[in-house]
């Protein structure tokens, strides 16, 4: 015998794992995203690249390659 | 006298050169250099901005602060390269690169607006390289962006090819002190997609294990099935997030463990895939029968850890090449005569006629003959040896070989069938050496999976009437016999310390190497190059000479390759008017009348001067006064005449370090030298000894050695122990400066840490011990599996509990024992 308050319970712990499934999910899809752009091929290089600071008379930031690319393309 | 005093306390005056005095400021002999930071000893150039060691430095340190980029020396240490040695360099070395067949090589990615070439920069070191090379731009405005990867050394550079060229980036690079290497092998664009497809592998599990294990906690809290279809969602959860385990983290393990059924082979990963299709196949079981929630967290667990100690074995200096061939030691490209004048051909085009037009310093790419009159060439990359050999037209000039003056070349052979390459054609080179990790791995691997089934059979017969217990009692076994000492702890024991190895100088190849140099019994030396420094012979002492005569003395050295004069002038810079005499040395005009007679010495004429340096007798044949002593060089410039005493160098603590290694192995010194100093090295090697070995001899010799499973290090450095370093268990080369000239080899240490080698050993020893101790542990875990498996106890919770315990347990043991004992064992 199921009451009503039992399936109020059981519809919100499933509503709360599909949630949780939700956010869960989207962090690994966060980190194939992050493995199949490259982010994990070099780990030693990016935490000295913020040592040097920033260059003041260097406002405008070199473009990345992939803008670039696509910059061109678009012509 | 040392040459440092007999300068500074000399005025000179010499016809032949402007003749302002020498007004170089009383510095701190121990400055360093403002821009690399090495000790300026000797040479020093002063300059309104500081102090640098050579020209080459002060050069860069203008053009960063022309360019506002002096942030590059904030850092505690002057991060500069030293220069020095672009003296030696070849002025017109990028040449070849205006070729787009050889300028292809360095080049990933080209539309004809924009395109990527990789750089390979060895000497790329700190946080200041990264930030400087990254603001390349500013130096060569056809450039859109770089990127630094300093654990591979290498520089990836975009630029529009209208604007510049692969040329001229490099000419740039180099002008900032960062040499790229012209080899025919480049790093190119090898993504390493092996190490992202572990990191996601390695994810998923992660991801997976932890998940499932929040599903399945509340039925382990609850004792019993959960109730209103709680439990029948879990599960399906469970099995909807443990299937790109099995189907993509783990597939590796089941890839491997089926090849080698096929090939009647055994590897580790037969008893792990085995392990692992009966945790899921029994889980799945379980589940879809209500017997209970199955293994699934423990399956998903179990490979999280396997794929973490993968991530240790995958360890790699990426910087480093460890499988050079002798292609690797040639340039990309040769001048030919062809009509209109010389023409960089690439080597595959080399035909034998074709006649190279080699400068000083070049390598000679193929075996060829010398076209006419006399030149000099030493075969240092080949022997190690800098010694010069005079060659007369029609005499041979095997590949390998180095110029020591401009020179003429018809080609006899093609470049893949000179006598370089044909040691390559051993079978040795082909074949990966066996590692005596693989071979425990196999017959582990067979005796564990044989002990696993045998048990799981005995198990089910003591259960027998009883089908579904014995069914129960068997997966069970299977599934808490896992090798996990071999696969979690042997990866990350010998991974930690190759990496704790490798920022001591030396690298290895692979973490397996560890448990080769663990067993070594046999030590067999390389001299020239390994014992003795590569650069052989220094001006120990010099005397009578005023600093102008010894700098005239010096620009008649540059003429020969002669170890003696090659250390004359490579000797320490000594400043006159602010400028260091190799400099002017450099730059004062070609000599003329320029005699080399070998055994007896070099005359010349420098800037008017007669000049000579040679032995005792041919000085005073030239000078016209009485010889002096016979157990030194002499050397004279116009009517002053003095000595220098050169002496060969043996690596600092290494007498000490191959004393101490005597202690328990066999030493063995095998060299292609002639037998110059015997007395001095028997005292360590005793009888041990072998000298005029061709490459083929030392190959022989380690094989030999190596006779009766006795495991033998080799260390050498030239291209002629290649056969011998791929020959014994471990063949470790020496390297002085960058690792771009060294042979094959399993491991790369730099010369100056070989005193530190009975302490690496001794860690490697140590390394072996730790694995061991983790296999005693994994066993004691086992045990307590197993006796649970066959009493029918192993529930899904104390697989859970117990499975991941043990992991813990032998990946901390194993990391943070090794760190621990290189702290205490090895030198900083």
């Amino acid at each position: 015998m199921v009451g009503p308050a039992d399936a109020a319970g059981m519809s919100v712990i499933v509503l709360l794992i599909a949630a949780g499934g939700l956010v869960a999910g989207g962090f690994l899809c966060a980190f194939v995203w992050a493995v199949q752009t490259g982010q994990f091929d070099d780990t030693c290089t990016p935490p000295l690249r913020m040592l040097g600071g920033d260059d003041p008379r260097d406002a405008t930031p070199s473009p990345s390659p992939e803008r670039h690319l696509h910059d061109h393309a678009d012509r | 006298m040392q040459i440092v005093e007999t300068v500074q306390t000399r005025a000179a005056s010499t016809s032949t050169l402007p003749s302002t005095a020498v007004s170089a400021p009383v510095v701190d002999p121990g400055a360093s250099c403002r821009h690399c930071g090495l000790k300026c000893d000797g040479g020093l150039v002063w300059s309104a901005e500081g102090i640098f060691c050579c020209h080459g430095c002060e050069a860069v340190f203008g053009l960063l602060q022309a360019g506002h980029l002096a942030g590059y020396y904030a850092s505690e240490t002057p991060p500069g390269v030293s220069q020095k040695y672009r003296a030696t360099l070849d002025a017109n070395r990028f040449t070849p690169l205006d070729d787009p067949a050889i300028a292809g090589r360095f080049v990933e990615f080209d539309d004809g607006r924009m395109a990527v070439a990789t750089f390979s920069i060895p000497t790329i070191h700190c946080a200041s390289c990264v930030w400087l090379l990254e603001q390349f731009w500013r130096f060569d405005a056809g450039t859109t962006r770089t990127e630094v990867n300093l654990q591979r050394r290498a520089v990836r550079v975009e630029y529009r090819p209208v604007e510049t060229s692969v040329r001229r980036i490099a000419e740039h690079l180099s002008s900032l002190g960062y040499e790229p290497v012209m080899a025919a092998e480049t790093p190119g664009g090898t993504v390493p997609s092996l190490r992202r497809r572990l990191h996601l592998q390695i994810g998923i599990a992660g991801f997976a294990f932890g998940n499932i294990m929040l599903f399945s906690v509340p039925r382990y809290a609850n004792g019993a099935p959960l109730a209103d279809g709680f439990q029948s969602l879990f599960d399906a959860l469970n099995v909807v997030l443990v299937l790109p385990v099995l189907l993509f983290s783990a597939s590796d393990y089941f890839r491997i463990a089926w090849h080698a059924l096929r090939r009647r082979t055994m590897a580790l990963e037969v008893p792990v895939a085995l392990g692992l299709v009966v945790l899921f196949s029994r889980s799945l079981a379980d589940i879809a029968s209500g017997r209970g929630p199955g293994f699934l967290d423990s399956f998903a667990g179990l490979v999280f850890f396997l794929l973490i100690g993968r991530l240790f074995q995958q360890k790699a200096f990426d910087s480093l090449a460890f499988d050079r061939t002798y292609r690797s030691f040639l340039p990309l490209s040769v001048r030919t005569e062809r009509a209109g004048g010389a023409v960089p051909t690439p080597l595959e085009q080399l035909q034998p006629g074709d006649r190279m037009v080699l400068r000083r310093h070049e390598i000679v790419p193929a075996d060829a003959v010398l076209v006419e009159g006399h030149a000099t060439v030493d075969y240092r990359f080949i022997t190690g040896e800098e010694a010069a050999i005079l060659l007369r037209a029609g005499d041979t000039v095997r590949a390998g070989g180095r110029a020591g003056c401009a020179m003429r070349l018809q080609v006899v052979r093609p470049v893949s069938q000179s006598q370089l390459a044909s040691l390559w054609a051993n079978p040795l080179f082909g074949a990966p050496k066996a590692r005596w990790m693989a071979d425990i791995a196999a017959r582990f691997g067979a005796w564990f999976t044989v002990a696993a089934i045998g048990l799981a059979i005995a198990g089910a017969a003591a259960w027998w009437p009883d089908a579904a217990a014995s069914a129960s009692v068997a997966t069970a076994v299977l599934i808490v016999a896992c090798p996990c000492a071999l696969t979690l702890s042997a990866p990350i024991t010998l991974g930690t310390a190759m990496g704790l190895l490798g920022s001591r100088g030396l690298y290895l190849k692979q973490p397996a190497v560890v448990l080769d140099l663990s067993r070594i019994a046999t030590v067999i030396f390389d001299k020239t190059g390994t014992l003795t420094s590569g650069r052989t012979r220094s001006v120990a002492e010099a005397d009578g000479l005023s600093d102008r005569a010894w700098t005239l003395v010096r620009r008649l050295a540059l003429e020969s390759t002669h170890p003696v004069s090659a250390a004359i002038a490579a000797d320490r810079d000594h400043v006159l008017e602010g400028v260091e005499n190799g400099a002017i040395a450099a730059a004062l005009p070609g000599p003329e009348d320029v005699r080399e007679i070998p055994g007896q010495g070099l005359s010349g004429t420098v800037a008017g001067v007669r000049v000579a340096i040679g032995s005792a007798a041919f000085v005073a044949a030239a000078t016209g006064r009485p010889p002096g002593r016979a157990d030194r060089t002499w050397v004279a410039a116009g009517d002053e005449w003095g000595w220098v005493r050169l002496a060969e160098a043996s690596r600092p603590g290494v007498e000490d370090a191959a004393g101490e290694l005597a202690d328990d192995r066999r030493l063995f010194l095998v060299s292609g030298d002639v037998d110059t100093d015997h007395a001095r090295w028997s005292r360590l090697f005793g009888s041990n000894m072998r000298f005029m070995q061709s490459p083929e001899d030392k190959l022989a010799f380690v094989a030999a050695v190596q006779q009766g499973g006795r495991p033998a290090l080799m260390l050498g450095d030239g291209l002629n122990d290649a056969g011998a370093l791929a020959a014994a268990a471990v063949g470790i080369a020496v390297s002085d400066d960058s690792a771009c000239m060294v042979p094959a080899c399993d491991g790369i240490i730099s010369g100056d840490r070989l005193a530190d080698l009975p302490a690496f050993l001794r860690f490697a020893r140590r390394a072996r011990h730790l694995v061991i101790a983790c296999f005693t542990i994994s066993i004691a875990y086992n045990v307590v599996g197993l006796t649970l498996a066959l009493t029918g106890a192993l529930t899904p919770l104390a697989s859970a509990i117990l499975m991941p315990i043990s992991s813990l347990t032998i990946v901390t043991l194993s990391a943070g024992g090794m760190r621990w004992s290189a702290r205490r064992m090895l030198p900083a």
